[in-house]
């Protein structure tokens, strides 16, 4: 094994000693080498697939969240529905909510964020490779705990902000509650593993020449949202442990009988929860500030501005949270406070919108899919801005608060922000992940029909919750809703319809990647006249992503290396001077020697494998938390004896020094 | 393949389980089962290691090895375990004629001496690289010794600087915590601003800091804290029939003498310089002298004393049946039913959280008075 | 009302055009909407609100029309037509920096009156009468504390559902919860509060005119969420005499050998363990203290003294009246509202189908925490009203008994 059959440098004193190899060793041991088959990519570490199997997960919840989200419509579609019980509907909307925030959006952000951070970075993989895996799997793993209460007694029925004391054992009996509370405790794991390390390979591993007012907008905004997890995600930690005792151990943190205060959890769970937003929607402002300029064949406008922007919400985000407890009763002081500073993030947001606006204004605009996406971004996030603004004048807010308005809000905020940009994203970065664009065609019924649909579902919620209508509730009735153009009932059906128009929408979606894959020829190697670093190398790009890392000399490289401006004075004419092939066939012939790249283990999957185990013990049996943690310390022991990079006898047989091995040995791996 | 020596380990860890797995069904509870699991669990990793390191025993594969193996080659180096476990031997023989405290410092040292001694002595033999060697054993300890010494480490400051924040006077407290905060954002400042400084430097003012703390703490910890006020107890007062007294009690000595952030509260109830007492509700300004309390319902009012004494706030329910120590009710005995707040003491605050189950009209009449103060009386009404 | 007809960029200018039309005369011109509108205050409170909030969506409003309004502009002006590509600018800092303090303007416009109003909203000095809510699962508690305000109080008023208040009157409501947080939300007369156990929490109302204002608990508090209502009565202050001295009148024991005294003995065995009636006695004599807390996790019950005085029940989910009745009483004139108030629930306007229904199963009707095998966390105590098993005599007899307590 590895340990022993170490060669004796020559510098050692004495005589030189033979090598020691031991006749097998057992196959457990052996690091799970195979750049094929499903092995490589359960144990994979390579951040472009971790990437796409976070990008899959996301979307396999979103396609639930849908789901839960569609019956929730169906139950609401007329007065009295009776198509779920009080019970199920309470469960449908905690878990819609979980579903979305915790288990899409967030790891649909990671998925991107895994994938192209990197890549705009110039680096060959993240900072900690296994832990990013330990992140995926983790997240994974938490996820299914989420939903297992679904299976096991009821999932959780609190709602998404699980106030206190509704969520005591008393007032929510099956186990539910736990299942929520320690899954998000292990996504959360995932969440800030992944933080720290995106933060760390956004800061040490930048290519020469890439200061960090070079980057791309995008790379920015994931760093904002790290750091906002990376704070934020500590806190939900203490609140879900406290929730946890509160449950498991009979603890009292929330009961008013024993002198304690429930609006202490709201504090704690809106501090996470507020920063939380912007953790959902700053990437894909990201992806739209990518998008945006490549097809208006301009740059960013105001570059610092958008950056600043970004930050600037990422620090005021902060100071908002009691916005979401106006009706609290927290006091008049605070309120004005919290009502000030919400209205105060009104401004760095406004920003963005400026500035996306002014970076189409004298462009050269083309209407691709993604493009389109973008825009409809641009518009709806406004449509959801603007009602913010509504929400961060208090008293008004104590009318709005807690109805369809509301959700009304968020929605647009969160779809037409959040998911707008993550299409927009599937559609411009297809080509560079799979290698195929994804159908126009299709493409734009997609963005058409989807725009459709989301208008008529949270457009008429607006009018529904200014008509009165609280949120949350499993029947509306025809006796308060109303007559005339107002009335309730017909809005909730209009909204209902709406509802499944998305759906068909994100459907036209499934077909059109089912369709690419199936007849699409290969993508060109710059489909869009890009303008970032991750242009700059195949579709989709080689394990090592780049062959010679590049080095950068201004933002947006790619175009400036494409493009020339030979214009004289104040004249101004770009031509091109190099195509993409050009620059990637100069690039390969001045490929780096001696790659590093770090090699696949089994050790995060396991790892992240006890995890589960760990709550299961906590919610039935304390016995087998023992046993959860015990994997657990065995695993973190497994993972810190392994070597970063595969030895020769991993490979089986042992890879001669020019035998076959695999891509990943031949171009570096760690072959001494 | 399983070599010989995890055979025993093998066999040992299987034997566990089967033992834990019997023990928990037939006799039950969690401790042996849970110790038994552990010793599985041990077993288990020990014999991994065994089967990981093929026993450590070059000779059983390649016979050469015994001339060629790095142990007959060179010379182990130098440790300081041996004598790291003997110090450990000792404190425990020592240990069980004086202090037992000392048994457990003799053991944790025995232990981690053994263990870095395994490591240590594993390692140098496993190749004839010694900085390979050297990395081999940081791979091996490093999971257990960082953990570990970081948390003495954390532990021995944080310690110290409780033992000194609990000696200094309540005022003092502050004080020197905002001298030292201030001090460690001025080296913060030079360190920060002047990136020339000797890394020597930085770290001999750190150390000397870390020294003067400890040193700090330990002096403090020998000459013991300030009076303390936990948190208060009065929850007690009531079941121990000790309410009635004005008088301070020890449950007094030990309660906190002001109000924490409690906002929304239901009234305050002040008693003035002249005796008389007031409920202070809101939307019912003037000072009532009756106070409607919604019935099983946990509510918390705010005794306020402008008496210019100290004083305590009594909610009298009545009578309860008495119970004898086991909680039993005793037969055709009642005692009387109060809550109380601590004594207040001159222009104090204290919080009163209780909740009323029977309405007055069969439980009544409530009322809150002040015991020593004749005439101080609001009554409850609870419809 | 400005957003959710704005669409995708193609829709933009149809809805701009029917955003200022359609938002702006349609909400101000609609009289029927929901009763729980909140764009049409009846007092000084929510009128307090309106005026705010007014100004706050038109400026919204504008704010989004430009910009729906500039990307449209700029997606024809700038589509691709073949021109050259555009000069690779960076922006301008001065544009930008104009385009930052303007919107910082508009919001210290907003914030300065939201500053006042709130303030204003938050007083508790100079109100004129007091009123307790309690919120638990899945009802309101209103009680009337002893107190000069409001025409004056000797001793207290226990009621439920139903918030009676003296119209032109300074209302302080203070409330509070027996278990999960509620939330006390009557849009036309002011903003919502949540009502959080341990706390004390304050909402001024006042209503111009008598009628009755609907509301519900907002705040989500568990299974029956959707079933936890409330409404305000406003009356005029010699109306509201009226009420009063009715809620404190006697105890009226039902004529021997009725229907209602029968009535009277099936309630004291079924009922009168959690639902208090003031001066109902026993066979001895003796006044029936009910007893919630050991049969009700949160430790009350309505009480239902005066029960058909009021005109709904079970959390106000279900009207006590026939829709007929109930029309006339919500739709009298502010002149006659009163007397149709006053009037109760007579034996010809009562609702006996939902009533029936509810004490028949009450958890089949409104879904509630009652299932004796799935009490473990509480301890056996409900949260809600148990199934009771009544015979459909019983039930009839009940019924008489009840239709007498007013």
């Amino acid at each position: 094994m590895a340990i022993i059959e170490r060669p004796v440098p020559a510098t050692s004193v004495g005589p030189a000693l033979p090598t020691v190899t031991p006749s097998s060793s057992l196959g457990v041991f052996r690091r799970p080498v195979a750049a094929t088959g499903w092995r490589s990519w359960v144990f994979t570490v390579d951040h472009k697939r971790l990437g796409i199997m976070y990008g899959v997960a996301a979307t396999f919840f979103f396609v639930v969240g849908g789901i839960e989200a569609l019956l929730i419509r169906l139950q609401l579609a007329g007065p009295d529905g009776t198509v779920l019980s009080a019970d199920v509907y309470n469960q449908m909307f905690t878990m819609h909510a979980t579903s979305m925030v915790f288990l899409f959006a967030m790891p649909m952000a990671a998925a991107f964020g895994n994938y192209f951070l990197p890549l705009q970075v110039g680096a060959r993989d993240v900072a900690f490779p296994r832990i990013n895996a330990f992140g995926f799997w983790s997240f994974l793993f938490g996820a299914m705990f989420v939903n297992a209460g679904w299976f096991l007694g009821g999932a959780a029925d609190g709602g998404w902000f699980m106030y206190a004391p509704n969520s005591g054992v008393a007032y929510s009996p099956s186990h539910g509650i736990d299942f929520w509370a320690i899954g998000l405790q292990i996504t959360g794991i995932a969440s800030l593993s992944g933080a720290i390390n995106l933060i760390v390979t956004v800061l040490n591993m930048r290519t020469r020449g890439m200061s960090l007012m070079r980057m791309p907008v995008f790379t920015w905004m994931i760093l904002v949202v790290q750091f906002l997890l990376l704070f934020a995600i500590p806190v939900i930690t203490v609140a879900l442990f406290l929730l946890t005792f509160q449950r498991v151990f009979g603890a009292t943190f929330f009961s008013v009988e024993a002198g304690a205060d429930p609006l202490l959890w709201q504090h704690l769970f809106w501090i996470f929860g507020h920063p939380e937003v912007y953790i959902l929607v700053l990437p894909s402002f990201g992806i739209v500030s990518e998008v945006l300029p490549v097809f208006s064949k301009k740059p960013l406008f105001g570059y610092p501005f958008v950056v600043f922007s970004g930050a600037a919400i990422g620090f005021v985000g902060w100071g908002v949270w009691a916005h979401h407890m106006f009706a609290s009763g927290i006091g008049p002081i605070s309120v004005a406070v919290f009502s000030m500073s919400t209205m105060a993030i009104a401004v760095p947001t406004g920003i963005k919108i400026v500035n996306w606006t002014l970076t189409m204004w004298g462009g050269k605009l083309r209407f691709t899919t993604a493009m389109l996406f973008a825009m409809g971004l641009v518009v709806e996030f406004t449509i959801g801005g603007l009602s913010g603004v509504t929400h961060s004048v208090a008293p008004s807010d104590t009318q709005q608060t807690d109805t369809y308005y509301i959700v009304a809000h968020f929605h647009y905020v969160l779809f037409g922000g959040a998911v707008l940009g993550f299409f927009a994203g599937f559609y411009y970065w297809w080509p560079k992940v799979f290698g195929k664009c994804l159908g126009e065609r299709l493409g734009k019924w997609n963005f058409w029909v989807m725009i459709v649909g989301l208008n008529l579902t949270f457009g008429p919620m607006h009018i529904v919750g200014l008509q009165g209508q609280p949120r949350r509730m499993y029947v509306h009735t025809e006796s308060r809703a109303g007559e005339g153009f107002f009335n309730i009932t017909f809005w909730n059906f209009a909204a209902s319809v709406g509802a499944f128009i998305i759906a068909i929408s994100v459907l036209l979606f499934l077909i059109n990647i089912w369709h690419t894959h199936r007849t699409a020829p290969p993508a060109p190697l710059d489909p869009w006249d890009a303008r970032t670093l991750e242009w700059m190398t195949t579709n989709p790009p080689k394990a090592h992503n780049f062959d010679s890392v590049p080095t950068v000399h201004a933002l947006d490289e790619f175009f400036h290396r494409k493009y020339e401006d030979v214009g004289e004075g104040d004249e101004h004419d770009l031509r091109r001077v190099a195509t993409a092939e050009e620059l990637l066939a100069e690039q390969e012939a001045n490929a780096d020697h001696h790659i590093h790249l770090p090699s696949p283990s089994y050790w995060p999957v396991v790892l992240a494998f006890a995890l589960p185990i760990v709550g299961f013990g906590v919610i039935y049996n304390h016995l087998i938390a023992v046993v959860g943690a015990s994997i657990v310390v065995l695993a973190m022991f497994g993972w810190a004896l392994e070597p970063s990079v595969a030895l020769d006898t991993d490979y089986d047989p042992p890879a001669p020094d020019d035998g076959p091995g695999t891509e990943l040995a031949t171009v570096g791996g760690g072959r001494p | 393949m399983t070599t010989t020596g995890s055979k025993l380990l093998i066999g040992a860890t299987v034997m566990a389980v089967v033992a834990a797995v019997v023990y928990g069904v037939i006799v039950g509870g969690a401790l042996g089962t849970i110790g038994l699991s552990s010793a599985a669990m041990g077993l288990a990793l020990l014999a991994g290691v065994n089967v990981y390191t093929r026993d450590a025993d070059v000779s059983s594969m390649d016979t050469q090895a015994v001339m060629a193996a790095p142990a007959a080659a060179a010379a182990p180096g130098n440790s300081m375990w041996p004598i790291g476990a003997a110090v450990g031997g000792v404190l425990l023989v020592v240990g069980f004629v004086t202090y037992p405290v000392m048994v457990v410092f003799g053991v944790v040292v025995l232990l981690a001496a053994t263990v870095e001694w395994t490591v240590q002595a594993w390692s140098e033999r496993a190749s004839g690289d010694a900085t390979f060697n050297a990395s081999l054993r940081g791979r091996m300890a490093h999971p257990l010794e960082f953990p570990v010494l970081g948390a003495i480490g954390l532990g021995v400051v944080i310690y110290s600087f409780s033992r000194i924040m609990l000696f200094l006077s309540q005022a003092g407290g502050p004080a020197a915590f905002a001298t030292i905060a201030a001090l460690i954002l001025l080296v913060g400042f030079v360190v920060a601003f002047r990136p020339t400084v000797r890394s020597g430097a930085v770290a001999g003012v750190a150390t000397i800091a870390l020294v003067g703390l400890v040193a700090g703490g330990v002096a403090a910890a020998l000459e013991g804290e300030r009076e303390l006020h936990p948190h208060e107890t009065t929850g007690d007062l009531g079941r121990e029939g000790q309410c009635d007294t004005g008088e301070e009690t020890e449950a007094d000595e030990n309660a906190s003498q002001t109000v924490g952030a409690k906002a929304n509260l239901l009234a305050d109830i002040v008693l003035h310089e002249d005796g008389r007492l007031e409920a202070d509700a809101l939307g019912l300004p003037g000072g009532a002298g009756q106070l409607v309390v919604a019935r099983n319902n946990p509510t918390n009012v705010r005794f306020v004393n402008a008496s210019g004494e100290e004083r305590r706030l009594v909610l009298d329910l009545g009578t309860r049946p008495a119970v004898d120590e086991n909680g039993d009710v005793i037969e055709d005995e009642e005692v009387p039913d109060q809550r109380c707040t601590a004594l207040a003491n001159e222009d104090g605050n204290q919080l009163l959280n209780f909740t009323v189950t029977e309405p007055s009209a069969s439980g009544g009449p409530y009322a809150f008075v002040v015991p020593g103060v004749d005439g101080a009386r609001v009554e409850v009404v609870v419809p | 009302m400005v957003r959710e007809m704005s669409a995708g960029p193609s829709r933009r200018r149809l809805a701009g055009a029917l955003t200022a039309l359609g938002g702006v005369t349609l909400l101000a011109a609609c009289a029927e909407d929901a009763p729980q509108d909140t764009w049409q205050p009846a007092g000084e409170n929510a009128q307090r609100i309106q005026d705010l909030q007014w100004w706050v969506f038109a400026i919204a409003g504008a704010v989004g029309l430009i910009v729906f309004a500039t990307i449209a502009w700029v997606s024809v002006r700038y589509r691709d037509r073949g021109q050259p590509i555009p000069r690779q600018t960076h922006g301008r800092p001065a544009l930008e920096i104009g385009l930052t303090v303007l919107p910082a303007l508009i919001l210290v416009g907003v914030a300065i009156p939201t500053i006042g109003t709130l303030m204003d909203l938050s007083r508790t000095s100079d109100t004129e009468c007091v009123v307790n809510v309690t919120g638990q699962q899945w009802w309101w508690e209103v009680d009337y504390p002893p107190q000069e305000g409001c025409g004056g109080f000797s001793e207290p008023i226990v009621t439920s559902g139903q918030m009676v208040i003296p119209t032109g009157t300074k209302v302080l409501v203070r409330g509070t919860s027996r278990d999960v947080i509620h939330s006390w939300w009557i849009p036309r007369l002011n903003g919502k509060r949540d009502m959080v156990p341990g706390r004390v929490q304050t909402v001024r109302l006042q209503a111009d005119r008598p009628g009755i204002y609907a509301g519900q608990c907002t705040e989500f508090c568990g299974l029956s969420h959707a079933n936890m209502r409330m409404e305000v009565v406003a009356l005029d202050p010699a109306d509201f005499e009226t009420w009063k001295a009715n809620q404190l009148a006697d105890y009226t024991a039902p004529m021997e050998g009725s229907l209602a005294a029968a009535g009277e003995q099936v309630f004291i065995s079924q009922c009168a363990t959690c639902h208090q009636v003031d001066g109902l006695v026993n066979a001895d004599g003796v006044p029936i203290i009910a007893q919630p807390q050991e049969r009700v996790f949160a430790g009350a019950a309505p009480n239902l003294t005066n029960l058909t005085t009021r005109n709904t029940f079970a959390g106000a989910t279900w009207d006590l009246l026939t829709p007929t009745c109930r029309d006339d009483v919500w739709n009298a004139s502010p002149e006659e509202f009163g007397a149709a108030y006053l009037a109760g629930v007579s034996a010809d306007c009562l609702n006996e189908v939902d009533l029936r229904e509810w004490l028949r199963n009450a958890p089949a009707k409104k879904p509630m925490y009652a299932d004796p095998e799935q009490l473990g966390p509480t301890d056996g105590l409900n949260r809600g009203m148990p199934y009771l098993a009544l015979s459909e005599a019983q039930i009839d007899q009940i019924i008489a008994y009840l239709l007498e307590r007013q």
